[in-house]
């Protein structure tokens, strides 16, 4: 049966081949990702934004995700905003380096001793920051944190997560005349059908509800959502039994 | 680098969370740093995303070696998509199916068969810059 992809924070690196600074963006991402918050986090290639599908692009609505820069031009934190979602945080390894007053990162290929200390310092703002976003509820339609919610946990194994070549599937249904697109829900439609969940009022509405989970159904609308996923799961169901 | 000179681009992947990703980085560096530091420059991937004006400049007037970790092949596309123009796409995968022995493991750092499969990019690389190189020679002696 497929899972759902539970609550976790994305991570994206802008991974800068040129500069030392680059290289300390991954060992840190990688730092809290296999080490540090090994089952809170999961990362996608930077450039996947463009290159990938929309499942990619969706990647930063569905995780509060935050970006780790190198320098200024702060690639990664522009190109998410630009082609996935804002990133609910921010960092700059020189800015990090500044503010500990750490000697410059040296090394691209082989980081220098004051290379490894800033990939230390990053790895730990960036933990918690993950610490803090977790705090609170992500809504995945917004890409936006609702003011005053408390956050919703999952129970899932810790292992660290690489989302390349596996984005959150997306599907687009009319709800009411309007195209929306709702992550996961192919997810969601596998595992209803796969615990044997045929379609009539009861699984639709709780189709509604798992729905909820991971998009934000705006209030006063549940009855347009109950025709579409009716709809659609009915539709699934039938290529399924075909 | 300047439009004017005879050069190639590296452009790896950015490959963050699997292990081919660091081959392909580790090659870049191999061939960029190592091996032909004189006739190679590196372009980071994060630029071309950003539609970084220099970077993409720099795609369009010098061909472009690109290596990529995984079949989603962001280096190339990236490369296409900047203008640029790919004179070899190289896959890590490719390499390592020709070089079996060479098993990679490891991501913030690689094990010893993950280094020298960098090397065996690095050498394909190269290869194919030597190769640009020297056609762009005998097109301008004619």
């Amino acid at each position: 049966m497929p899972e759902l992809p539970g609550r976790k924070v994305g991570i994206v690196a802008c991974s800068g081949e040129e500069l030392a600074e680059g290289t300390v963006t991954r060992l840190a991402a990688l730092r809290v990702l296999q080490e540090l918050r090994p089952g809170e986090t999961v990362t996608i290639c930077l450039p996947l934004f463009l290159a990938g599908g929309e499942g990619d692009r969706a990647f930063a609505r569905f995780y509060p995700t935050i970006a780790i820069d190198g320098c200024d031009k702060r690639c990664a934190a522009s190109a998410t905003e630009q082609y996935s979602g804002k990133p609910a945080a921010s960092v700059v390894v020189a800015d990090l380096v500044s503010e500990h007053g750490l000697g410059r990162p040296e090394g691209a290929r082989r980081l220098s001793e004051s290379g490894r200390q800033a990939v230390e310092v990053t790895a730990d703002r960036v933990a918690d920051l993950v610490d803090e976003l977790l705090g609170g509820q992500w809504n995945r339609r917004s890409g936006a944190f609702v003011e005053g919610a408390p956050a919703t946990m999952t129970d899932q194994a810790p292992q660290a997560g690489c989302a390349c070549g596996s984005a959150i599937p997306v599907q687009t249904v009319d709800v009411d005349g309007q195209a929306v697109s709702l992550a996961a829900l192919p997810l969601i439609f596998e595992q209803f059908h796969g615990a044997g969940k045929a379609p009539g009022a009861d699984v639709t509405r709780e189709l509604l509800e798992t729905v909820k989970i991971y998009n934000d159904v705006p209030a006063g609308i549940d009855e347009a959502y109950t025709v579409a996923l009716a709809r659609e799961y009915a539709a699934f169901c039938r290529q399924k039994g075909a | 680098m300047t439009p004017s000179e005879r050069k190639v681009l590296v452009v790896p992947c950015s490959g963050i969370g699997k292990t081919y990703g660091t081959v392909s980085r580790e090659a870049a560096y191999e061939v960029t740093e190592d091996l032909r530091p004189g006739t190679t420059g590196l372009v980071a991937l994060s630029l071309l995303v950003l539609g970084d004006e220099d970077a993409r400049a720099a795609v369009r007037a010098h061909p472009a070696v690109t290596i990529d970790g995984c079949k989603l092949a962001c280096a190339a596309k990236m490369v296409h998509e900047s203008g640029g123009h790919v004179a070899q796409g190289i896959a890590v995968l490719d390499v390592y199916r020709r070089n079996r022995e060479l098993k990679p493991q490891g991501i913030a750092e690689l094990n010893e068969g993950g280094i020298l499969l960098a090397h065996a990019v690095a050498e394909e690389i190269t290869a194919v810059v030597d190769d640009v190189l020297a056609g762009e020679e005998g097109s301008t002696h004619a």
